[in-house]
């Protein structure tokens, strides 16, 4: 063994000499770029080993930290440095640059200075104002899906391809268990009559009263988890009247804005909600909380639909410990043993 | 006649179009449960009407539009006020800064996750800050010349216009962007019965203050110097004006946020109706402020399952009526 090493060296040396001898326009043996279709429907020439990730992503940060490429970070945004659990997850973030706000704006001298090797950005249907400042930086921008769990999917799928080989497992592995979660429950809830499936409110801010419609991840995961949206309008955050609600009178009301605790009880102290059944049924819930919102664009959407399944219809999933599960995904995917006040702090979306 | 017959519909078309605001909108209610929901709340009536309807019709239609008809009606008022001490018509509620720095101060309360109540606290806070701010700057040995107050208005408003674009450079974009920019558009879609009770006080008292004075308004459209040759303490008078229109603006704009283009137009119709007098058109403003807002607030909620914003629909539906009404008057009331 101690002599065919150097021995192979030499013959892939002498190889390659020759091949360049031979004709000096000839491609170099190992590709040194792929080439990837993103959710925009871009053809993107990305680095055949990506080592510099740029992430404008709040969300997407969680997931790369899933697929262990997070220390390939090398720029993230405000929103996702402040993330309270991603950082008790993954302390490193507090020291990745900023190069992008909360609104996805860029610094680009901040953003160059740490010479990304590709950024992965979310994709609502516009491409972002400053993709052809940065590609003149030679600095591919990978579109990502995201408005819905399919969307989810592929986007891990994506982010897992542009990291690597090793993340690509995990993204695998991640996506299956998804499927699994997604499955488990369908099964039950799909054959729930119209009747026996409860309409979900979904608010986004009560305070001003914008709340989650249809098109969305949101929607799906009150699907899956057999319910329906409440909302018949389209889209995200979207405001409507009082008085649309008490038309809508839904039966289960989630919270989904920090502090999730704080929004839940202002709904229960307001005197125009107390008419509606799921105030009066005291069916009013906030949404969990981890290395991102468990209810928008996360790993944890996994967790959520189970979540969610277990909370509309508690008698249908009574075998199903969600509390066991949670503490088993954050094992598995993140490394992380949750402690029970942990547990505690991501079920009541507190900070640890 | 026709100036009883003006008075009359002022003062009737307000109330009716209260009580339409009502019975109308996504949820149904009949008129006549409407009355008698409302006549339940001093006689004894047997309730035979849902919980839903009464809810509906105490709890955030009344509220609603109580709100609606306060705001209309002081923004334009303080409008009116504003034109004739400011001797322009082109001057609206927002001059000294108040609005600016109200937003400012309801995007730091929604940054900061506060509740709907408290929101409206520092908008309000803020809002006051803002013109004590100019109405410190533009003070020059105890006067205060109407040209600083203009200037200082503008440096304090573009001041906090910045805050606020700092506020949205830092917001969340997934929760909290979208709360402040709706936020900024206007809506009454916050009115309760509490928040109803807490701006109604400032309003209030602010209407009554501009009435009082309102006789004096004349004398200051003349100018400072005339005004004081007439005996008219002009600096005290301004500074009441002052007070009085940014109580009002602050507490229209910590509840219902940026609804603009009331307090510009609303003063030009009452001129159109009643004449430039301030002793007759400020009451005529307090009634087509209140009608104006509170029709296009209707509109609002009702048009769709979501929730229009104010500010675009008061220049959507505002800006083409002012236009006919400028061509039909060749803007001859002045």
């Amino acid at each position: 063994m101690g002599c065919v090493g150097p021995l192979l060296g030499a013959f892939w040396l002498g190889t390659v000499a020759a091949a360049f001898a031979q004709s000096p326009s000839a491609p170099v043996p190992a590709p040194v770029t792929r080439q990837i279709t993103d959710a925009a429907g871009r053809i993107v020439t990305i680095a055949a080993t990506v080592n510099r990730v740029a992430d404008p992503w709040h969300a997407n940060n969680a997931m790369v930290l899933m697929l262990g490429g997070a220390d390939k970070l090398v720029a993230t945004t405000n929103q996702a440095r402040d993330q309270p659990w991603l950082r008790r997850l993954y302390p490193r973030i507090e020291q990745v640059p900023a190069a992008f706000n909360a609104a996805g704006e860029v610094n680009i001298e901040t953003l160059v200075g740490v010479h990304p090797d590709v950024i992965l950005m979310a994709y609502g249907g516009t491409l972002p104002h400053w993709m052809d400042a940065v590609e003149s930086y030679h600095i591919p921008v990978v579109m990502l899906p995201n408005e819905s769990l399919e969307g989810l999917k592929t986007t891990v799928r994506m982010t897992g391809t542009v990291l690597g080989e090793r993340e690509s497992r995990v993204a695998a592995e991640y996506i299956r268990y998804l499927d699994e979660n997604i499955r488990k429950v369908t099964q039950i809830t799909s054959k729930l009559a119209q009747s026996e499936r409860p309409k979900v409110l979904h608010t986004a801010t009560p305070g001003i009263l914008t709340i989650d419609g249809r098109r969305s991840v949101i929607d799906d995961w009150i699907n899956v988890a057999g319910g329906v949206n409440a909302a018949d309008v389209v889209g995200v955050g979207r405001p409507v009247t009082m008085e649309q609600v008490v038309v809508w009178n839904p039966d289960v009301i989630i919270v989904g804005t920090a502090p999730n605790q704080q929004n839940r009880q202002a709904i229960f102290d307001d005197p125009r909600w107390r008419e509606i059944k799921a105030v009066r049924d005291g069916k009013v819930f906030a949404n969990p909380s981890g290395a991102y919102l468990w209810d928008r664009h996360s790993a944890e959407a996994a967790l959520q639909v189970l979540w969610a399944a277990k909370l509309l219809h508690p008698a249908r999933f009574a075998d199903l410990d969600v509390n066991r599960e949670t503490k088993q995904f954050y094992a598995r995917f993140f490394h992380h043993m949750l402690t029970d006040a942990e547990l505690a702090s991501i079920m009541n979306a507190t900070a640890p | 006649m026709s100036k009883l017959r003006t008075v009359a519909l002022l003062i009737v078309i307000p109330l009716a179009l209260l009580y339409a605001s009502l019975f109308v909108g996504r949820f149904l209610v009949s008129p006549l449960d409407v009355a008698r929901i409302l006549a339940a709340q001093i006689f004894p009536l047997n309730a035979d009407w849902s919980k839903s309807a009464e809810i509906i019709v105490l709890q955030i239609r009344l509220p609603r539009a109580l709100m609606a008809m306060c705001i209309g009606a002081g923004l334009s008022i303080s409008g009116a006020a504003y034109q004739g001490m400011f001797r322009n018509p082109l001057v609206s509620t927002d001059i000294l800064g108040v609005t600016a720095a109200s937003g400012f101060g309801a995007a730091v309360a929604l940054l900061l996750s506060r509740n709907a109540f408290e929101l409206q606290l520092i908008a309000f806070a803020f809002g006051l800050a803002g013109v004590a701010l100019t109405y410190r700057l533009a003070r020059i040995y105890r006067t205060t010349p109407v040209l600083m107050l203009v200037l200082s208005g503008v440096v304090v408003a573009a001041f906090f216009s910045a805050c606020l674009s700092g506020a949205k450079y830092v917001a969340d974009p997934e929760s909290k962007l979208p709360a402040i920019t709706y936020w900024l558009l206007g809506s009454l879609n916050a009115a309760s019965v509490k928040g109803l009770a807490m701006v109604l006080l400032p309003i209030v008292a602010g209407c009554v203050g501009l009435l009082l004075v309102r006789w004096k308004l004349n004398v200051l459209t003349m100018g400072d110097e005339e005004a004081r040759s007439l005996g008219v303490e002009t600096e005290r008078l301004k500074g009441i004006i002052i007070v009085c229109t940014t109580l009002i603006t602050a507490a229209a704009v910590s509840v219902s946020g940026m609804v603009g283009w009331v307090g510009l137009v609303i003063p030009h119709v009452g001129r159109m109706l009643v004449g430039p007098d301030h002793r007759l058109l400020l009451p005529a403003t307090l009634s087509i402020g209140a009608s104006y807002l509170l029709f296009i607030d209707d509109i609002a909620r009702t048009a769709s399952a979501g929730e229009i914003p104010l500010g675009i629909l008061t220049a959507l539906i505002g800006a083409p009526f002012f236009a006919y009404l400028l061509r039909k008057t060749r803007g001859t009331w002045h």
